[in-house]
């Protein structure tokens, strides 16, 4: 696939280290605090995850951070609503943060999310592990790239890296 | 191939059918052997097996009496090339992160640092 162009996208890497589990790792050019505030903050959270491009925001997003709190999701793309909710059940500002993840349709299903921050030569190093009931359950997660991936064009990530690039 | 998805998306999103292939991972066997840990009629097993058969997610046997059930691995065994599209998926919304990051950054400064008062 083309390259994105846009700083450490060639830092993320998706991996299955067991049946049931997906870990992500990225590294972000901001310190741990800044990347723990823009991932957990509904105002930031709504403004990087809603500008994917022409049909896609984040109608709802609630987060009540602390430990047993709720957080709750909806993200809009081109083809409907995607709904999940879960529990924080870790909080260690801003190094680690664990908590339940649910698809609506799929209630049953629960999955634990583990995230680390780690500064990494004056970046930040996002190692994020979700653990699923069952390999069937995260083969279903897995496969729904199948339909949103391909859909999305880079155009709108183009135009805001140009913008930024003209400051 | 988004029906043959969605087939199978429906086919794995109930409790029972999903404990009949964890089952079938161990090997093949009969419907009452199948039967046997639910607390289910012959008929309501007999419908969920229909689902899965149409999902492409297990295969009947053909010998008249028994039909043993088996799983079929290949509408599993996609894990890698489904992989490819998640990572490519989740790119997007991280590259979306950094950018946004970079913002960040860029408005603290501008404010002097006064927040996180460094």
């Amino acid at each position: 696939m083309a390259a994105s162009g846009v700083a450490n996208s060639e830092t993320f890497k998706v991996s299955t280290p067991s049946d049931t589990e997906i870990h992500f790792t990225r590294l972000f050019d901001a310190p741990p605090n800044l990347v723990f505030e823009a991932m957990s903050q509904p105002e930031h959270i709504k403004r990087w995850w809603g500008n994917l491009g022409d049909g896609y925001s984040v109608p709802v997003c609630e987060v009540d951070l602390r430990v047993g709190g709720k957080w709750r999701f909806v993200n809009r793309h081109p083809k409907g609503d995607a709904e999940f909710y879960g529990v924080y059940r870790e909080i260690n500002r801003p190094g680690r943060i664990v908590f339940t993840e649910i698809y609506a349709p799929f209630p049953d299903a629960e999955s634990v999310v583990t995230a680390t921050l780690t500064e990494e030569n004056g970046k930040t190093r996002l190692n994020a592990t979700s653990k699923y009931p069952s390999k069937q359950v995260r083969d279903m997660v897995l496969s729904t790239g199948m339909e949103k991936g391909a859909a999305t064009s880079y155009d709108r990530l183009d135009e805001v890296s140009m913008e930024l690039l003209r400051k | 191939m988004a029906d043959q998805l969605s087939t199978t998306f429906a086919a794995l999103a109930d409790p029972t059918r999903r404990a009949i292939l964890a089952r079938l991972a161990s090997g093949e066997c009969s419907v009452t052997e199948l039967a046997a840990p639910f607390e289910m009629s012959m008929p309501a097993v007999s419908k969920h097996l229909r689902v899965l058969e149409r999902a492409g997610l297990i295969a009947r046997g053909r010998e008249a009496q028994w039909r043993p059930c088996r799983l079929e691995a290949a509408p599993l065994k996609q894990v890698a090339e489904w992989t490819e599209q998640y990572r490519q998926m989740w790119e997007q919304h991280f590259d979306s992160l950094e950018l946004y990051l970079q913002q960040m950054k860029a408005k603290e400064k501008k404010h002097g640092g006064k927040r996180r008062g460094k």
